[in-house]
């Protein structure tokens, strides 16, 4: 698995979410909604992601003057080699807790 | 209308507790430690009256420099944290405090929680991102981390008695300093993306500096085993924590660009020609057999003002320069608060170093007269050099960090010089 550890069931979950509509730029508070998790832990999958080359980021300069601009996220191409490899494999049960997998 | 009365309130509430910081100081000072004064012709009361008037120079002086900074703050940053509500505020600090490489993702959350509407989704929002910024792995992992924080406990628990059995005296300056800049090496593995590459050379200087101090304690503790006693368990620990305050502040300081990347060399040359000349003075002072003439007076005259006053202008001259010529008040705060991190071991270091030298040949304190142990120069140099020095002239750092934008030659509209510059009193 590109020399990864097999993720964990949420990030697992993050990387199918994303993997859905590849081209398309996805915002937190979006995947909050969508995977029903925290900030708190749905970032630390983001960062984790991003850390491994998995994750393109953007700012979406387009927002409103009155807000600021904000964070895009979508699968990188090797982000979506590991999609198609999970896809590949039985899904997981989640975890109840999504906890650092190193840095 | 509201943003002018918070401001307002911050300036009134700060001055308050910088008056109600030195009253604190004022009654304990008289209490613990009070006043020797004459029963013939003195009174207790007359004696703090005439302290607590004494007190009330500084005392402005540091209201001063605290309005100054807290109005700075509140134009740069405080009225952007005032306009938004406390999960907001919240996030706003945590982005702050996380390292540069991660803090695009503090920012990240910052801007997602604007799209969050209700106060309880928004603190839920809010305080869920801080755990995961707090819980963000440093670059290296946690093994890295906790090995080095190990390796640093470890070596702080070994320079304790290996101190005290080379010097008496010298372990709990040991203990402390070790610890302090282990603590440092342990935040550094912890933030830093990748290990530093030029190290530059305002941090080089102030590191010598620094090592220069912790040398000369050593000598002189070596030199005068007795000297142990005048650096009790409380001074020891001021000590370490200015000297490795002074190594942190090297360290970790911002970095300018364009015209403020001068300021750190200005506030270092101030610190060198004061404590150069004091030196100079000292020793064109300090003649024997005493001479009495015009010249010596004058000589004499020009050494105690430089002493007694020059702290003043070692951080005011560096501020007021740097600001000046890098139009900021930002600018002319970093010349003053590197005239403050080289100057302290600086002048430290030099006065144990001519204290040990005077003592041999004359047999006298430094500044201080005759007739007293040679260890005695070590608690005075703590209490001068390192507690009245910083006190009575840091004050002096701000005020002329804030005159120098407003010395420089107006910019004028419509100028090449005029489209980058800014308002000396936003910057």
């Amino acid at each position: 698995m590109n020399g990864l550890r097999r993720p964990s069931a949420q990030t697992t979950a993050m990387v199918r979410a994303l993997a859905e509509e590849p081209t398309a730029w996805r915002y937190g508070s979006e995947l909050c909604q969508r995977l029903d998790l925290t900030p708190g832990s749905l970032y630390p999958i983001l960062i984790w992601l991003a850390d491994r080359g998995l994750l393109e980021t953007t700012w979406d300069t387009g927002a409103p003057s009155d807000r600021p601009p904000r964070h895009r996220y979508r699968l990188s191409g090797i982000g979506r080699a590991l999609a198609a490899e999970l896809a590949a494999t039985p899904a997981r049960r989640p975890q109840p807790k999504v906890r650092w997998q190193g840095a | 209308m509201r943003r002018s009365r918070t401001r307002r309130n911050l300036l009134i509430a700060t001055a308050a507790a910088v008056v109600a910081a030195w009253a604190v100081l004022y009654v304990v000072v008289i209490t613990t430690a009070p006043l020797s004064y004459d029963p013939a012709s003195e009174s207790a009361a007359k004696v703090n009256r005439e302290f607590a008037l004494l007190l009330a120079v500084p005392t402005a002086l540091w209201v001063i420099a605290a309005l100054l900074l807290v109005d700075r703050w509140w134009s740069r940053t405080g009225v952007r944290l005032a306009a938004t509500d406390p999960p907001g505020r919240l996030l706003a600090v945590a982005v702050a405090a996380l390292p540069s490489h991660r803090r695009e993702w503090g920012v990240a959350m910052h801007a997602e929680l604007a799209e969050i509407g209700g106060r309880s989704a928004r603190w839920r929002f809010a305080l869920s991102s801080t755990r995961a910024m707090l819980r963000m792995p440093p670059v290296g992992g946690w093994t890295v981390l906790a090995l080095t924080a190990a390796v640093v406990v470890a070596v702080v628990a070994a320079a304790g008695p290996a101190a005290q059995a080379a010097a008496p005296g010298l372990g709990v300056f040991s203990v402390t300093f070790v610890a302090l800049v282990g603590a440092m090496v342990v935040v550094a593995v912890a933030r830093l993306r990748r290990p530093p590459g030029r190290v530059p050379a305002e941090t080089v200087v102030v590191a010598g500096v620094v090592a220069a101090a912790v040398v000369m304690t050593v000598i002189f503790l070596l030199r005068d085993p007795a000297a142990a006693r005048y650096l009790p368990a409380a001074n020891a620990v001021f000590l370490a924590v200015v000297l490795a305050g002074c190594l942190w502040i090297a360290v970790a300081a911002p970095r300018s660009r364009g015209a403020g990347r001068v300021a750190p060399f200005i506030g270092i040359a101030a610190g060198v020609v004061w404590v150069g000349g004091q030196l100079l003075l000292m020793r064109a002072a300090s003649v024997e057999p005493p001479v009495e003439s015009p010249a010596q007076n004058l000589v004499d005259m020009v050494a105690a003002i430089w002493v007694m006053l020059g702290h003043a202008g070692v951080f005011f001259v560096p501020a007021l320069v740097a600001g000046w010529i890098g139009r900021s008040f930002r600018s002319g705060l970093q010349a003053g608060i590197w005239a403050v991190v080289a100057t302290l071991p600086l002048n430290y270091a030099v006065w144990l170093h001519e204290a040990l030298g005077l003592y041999a040949t004359h047999g006298g304190l430094l500044w201080f007269g005759d007739g007293a142990p040679e260890g005695e120069n070590l608690s005075l140099v703590v209490s001068w050099g390192l507690r009245i020095i910083p006190l009575v002239g840091i004050p002096f750092a701000v005020i002329g960090a804030a005159i120098g934008p407003y010395a420089a030659r107006p910019v004028v509209p419509g100028s090449p010089a005029g489209a980058s510059a800014r308002s000396p009193a936003r910057r």
